[in-house]
Order: C-alpha cells, then sequence, then structure tokens
C-alpha cells in the first residue's frame, strides 16, 4: 500500500486539492442554505400563535390548507430543481458512494441467495434419498412380487395334489382301521359254532360243507350287490350257518327273494338299486 | 410556551422527532419501542407525554409530528386527548397531527363509539387510523407506517411535503355524517 501511495503521491496532491476546494464549495452552498433557514425561522417566530376550538376548527383549518396548498403549489411551480455543482470529485464521490450501496445491497442479495441456494441443495439432496428409498422398496417389492407370482402355480397344484392323496391316504387309513376293527368285531361276537355245538348239530344232522364265517357271508352278499346290481340274489348254500341267515333275515340286513326262498340279497343300499332297475 | 407550535426550532441535523400523547402509558411505551426498532435512515427522538401542555423548563428539539392515541375502551383518554388538541397551534394541524384509535377489535368493551373519534380527527382536518395496539404484529405494521410520515413531516423525504401528504391521506370518497 505504502509504495502504491508514494508511487501515486503527485496525482493524489492534486485529487486531495480538489477534493478540499469541492468540500470547500458544498459547505458554503450549505451554510448559505442554513442562513436561509435561520431567517425564516425568525419570521415564522414573530408569527403569533392560535389554537382552536371544535367549532371553528373545520372551517379555518380548509381556510388555511387551501391557502397553504396554493403557496406550495406556487413554489413548486416558480422553482426550478437546484443541483449540486456537477464538478468531478463530487461526482465521483457521489457515484463511489452510489457504488458502495449498490456492493453491500448486492452483496446482501449474493449471501441470501447463497443461503437459499444451500437450503435447496439440502432439500434435494434430502428429496433424492428419500426418492432412493421409495425406489429401493419399490424393486424390493417387485422383486417379492416376481417370486411370488413364479411360486404359485406350481405350489399350489402340487400342494393340493398332496393334500388330496395324504387325505386319501388318510382315509384308506381310516377304512382299513374301519374294516379291520368290525372284522375283530365280527370274529369275537359271531364265532363259528364251536366243536360242542358241531357236535350236538352233527348228531342231528351231517354237514354237507364246510361253514363260512359271518364275515365272510356278508362279504359275499355286498360284493354280489356290487358285482351284479341287476341280480345281487346269493344262492344260500349249505355253507351258511343257517342260524346266522335267520339273524340277517331277521335284522333286515339281507332279504329273502320273494320267489325263491333258497336265495337272499343284501337289504340295505340295493333298495334304490332295486327302484331303479323296477323303472328300467 | 402552553402552545405547541411546530417549526418553532431550527432543526437538528438527520433527526426527526415525534410526540405521542396519549394516557395509556404502557401503550405507548411498546409503540415508542417498536418505532426505534425500525429501520430507518434518519435518527428518531420518540417522545411520550400523557397531555398537552408539556412543561416548559424542559429544552426539547423541534417536535416533527404529534400522534393522539384514543382509546376506545376509555372515555378519560377522549377526554384527555380533546382538552390536549387545546394547546396546539392551528399550523400544526397541516399535516403534523394524526389520530389513531386503539381497541377497536374488542366492541364489547368500547365505551366510545367510533363514530365519535371519527368525527374528531374530521373536524381536525387529521388523518386518523385505526390499530389494536396490544397485537404485536399490528403495531409493529403501525410503528412503520408512523415513522414514514414522521420522515416525510420531518422534511427528510425529498419532493412531498406534509401538506401534501395530508392530502393524500384524506379519503374524498368517505364524507363525515355532518356533510350527508
Amino acid at each position: 500500500m505504502s509504495m502504491n501511495q508514494q508511487d501515486l503521491d503527485p496525482v493524489n496532491t492534486a485529487d486531495v486539492d480538489d477534493v478540499a476546494d469541492a468540500e470547500k464549495e458544498l459547505i458554503e452552498e450549505c451554510e448559505e442554505i442554513w442562513k436561509d433557514m435561520e431567517e425564516c425561522q425568525n419570521k415564522l417566530s414573530l408569527v403569533g400563535t392560535e389554537t382552536l376550538t371544535n367549532s371553528n376548527a373545520q372551517l379555518s383549518l380548509l381556510i388555511m390548507q387551501a391557502k397553504c396548498l396554493a403557496a406550495e403549489l406556487n413554489q413548486w411551480q416558480k422553482e426550478t430543481p437546484k443541483i449540486i455543482p456537477l464538478n468531478e470529485d463530487v461526482l465521483l464521490t457521489l457515484g463511489k458512494e452510489e457504488f458502495q450501496k449498490l456492493r453491500h445491497d448486492l452483496e446482501m442479495v449474493l449471501s441470501t441467495i447463497q443461503s437459499k441456494n444451500e437450503k435447496l441443495k439440502e432439500d434435494l439432496e434430502r428429496e433424492q434419498q428419500w426418492l432412493d428409498e421409495q425406489e429401493q422398496i419399490l424393486e424390493s417389492l417387485n422383486t417379492v412380487y416376481n417370486e411370488l407370482k413364479n411360486q404359485v402355480v406350481p405350489f399350489s397344484e402340487s400342494r393340493i395334489f398332496n393334500e388330496l392323496k395324504t387325505k386319501m391316504v388318510n382315509i384308506k387309513e381310516y377304512k382299513e382301521t374301519l374294516l379291520f376293527t368290525l372284522g375283530g368285531f365280527l370274529e369275537d361276537h359271531f364265532p363259528l359254532p364251536d366243536g360242542k355245538v358241531k357236535k350236538k348239530k352233527k348228531n342231528l344232522q351231517e354237514p354237507t360243507a364246510q361253514l363260512i364265517t359271518l364275515h365272510e357271508m356278508l362279504e359275499i352278499l355286498i360284493n354280489k350287490l356290487f358285482d351284479v346290481p341287476h341280480d345281487p340274489y346269493v344262492k344260500i348254500s349249505d355253507s351258511f350257518w343257517p342260524p346266522y341267515i335267520e339273524l340277517l333275515l331277521r335284522n333286515g340286513i339281507a332279504l329273502r327273494h320273494p320267489e325263491d326262498p333258497n336265495r337272499a340279497r343284501n337289504g340295505y343300499g340295493s333298495v334304490s338299486l332295486t327302484v331303479i332297475l323296477q323303472s328300467q | 410556551m402552553s402552545v405547541l407550535r411546530p417549526l418553532d426550532k431550527l432543526p437538528k441535523l438527520n433527526t426527526a422527532t415525534i410526540l405521542l400523547v396519549s394516557t395509556e402509558d404502557a401503550l405507548l411505551q411498546q409503540l415508542a419501542d417498536s418505532m426505534l426498532r425500525e429501520d430507518c435512515a434518519s435518527q428518531l427522538n420518540v417522545h411520550l407525554a400523557k397531555s398537552l401542555p408539556l412543561p416548559s423548563n424542559v429544552t426539547r428539539p423541534r417536535i416533527d409530528l404529534i400522534v393522539f392515541v384514543v382509546n376506545l375502551h376509555s372515555k378519560y383518554s377522549l377526554q384527555n386527548v380533546e382538552e390536549s388538541l387545546r394547546h396546539v397551534d392551528a399550523s400544526f394541524f397541516l399535516g403534523k397531527v394524526c389520530f389513531l384509535a386503539t381497541g377497536a377489535g374488542q366492541e364489547s368493551r368500547c365505551s366510545i363509539h367510533h363514530n365519535t373519534v371519527v368525527t374528531l380527527a374530521h373536524t381536525y382536518r387529521s388523518p386518523l387510523l385505526f390499530c389494536d395496539l396490544k397485537m404485536e404484529d399490528f403495531r409493529v405494521t403501525m410503528a412503520q407506517r408512523l415513522v414514514r410520515m414522521l420522515q416525510i413531516c420531518a422534511g427528510h423525504t425529498p419532493g412531498i411535503s406534509a401538506l401534501s401528504l395530508l392530502s393524500l391521506l384524506q379519503s374524498p370518497e368517505s364524507p363525515s355524517l355532518e356533510d350527508l
């Protein structure tokens, strides 16, 4: 700085002189204006005071206002706008001031806009992050959806198939146990006539054939019904033990042929079948 | 110096002085604080007074604008303002006086009809402003407005005088009841 000042010194001294002159000029002008003001003030102080009451206020004020407005108008019309001396230095100083003011304002604008920009950047970042998150969520949801879509069809088919299979197996097993239990029940409660009874019977009549169990009798009756539904009658042979035949007939489990007493059929389930046959 | 006159002293450099007159001390203080907080190119002087005339043994700067504050909830404040008006020189009413009515928001508590203040302002050919000074936002806005008026009345705004401002503020479309 000092170097610069030294270099510029000859120019600066001239400048300083000019500035001093300009300042002097301005101050002189101000002094003149101030003198004018003092004169006016003196004149004003001579004017008496006047106070108002509610009754006279409006009219006198209106008159005063009109007078003053007219005077003001007159003054404006008379007056030619005065400008400060168009000295180069004055202009320079004023220009500098103006520019500095402008610079200050612009700096303020700049800082405001910068801070706004930063805020917007932050907002943008946040929004971007949010968007990314949303996109990720969307992507993962899409993959999940696709996986599910691929899985659904084969999975459901095989699953239903498996379910049906297991159900069938279960039912079969249940049927087996049921049949087994029924067989056991029949064996336990309806045994073939044992030796003693046989001996007694042997005395009475000759056994013509090997007797079959009640279980087997029922099986034959049922199988006949399903194998030959149009003619389910079974010939009552000697291998059927008569007391069991009687038991079946009495309880309606078997029915005797209406014409042939030597034949019988299963009493249950065939009713519908016989009805169908008759209608045919 | 029982009567207050405008332009009774030479102005101080770049200084504008406002005088707020009201019995409502607290409201005046708050309004004055709000005004002093305003950003203003000239130096502000805010003087508060309960009533006029002002005591004569104090030196004070030239007063550029007088604001009479009327609290619509209190008849006394209106009476006080009417009394004080007698101690103001007529030339003050050429744009350097304004009336400010506060409390119009709570109509149930008003003991002065707002027509009364309208008539008062009309009689003295001065602008009447309404503002609820208890609300901070309104008070700040009003302070801003008063500061701008004061700058014009003090002659700190080139090209416009207090009188021309007055003629601008008077609304020709609202004649008072008496004119009708």
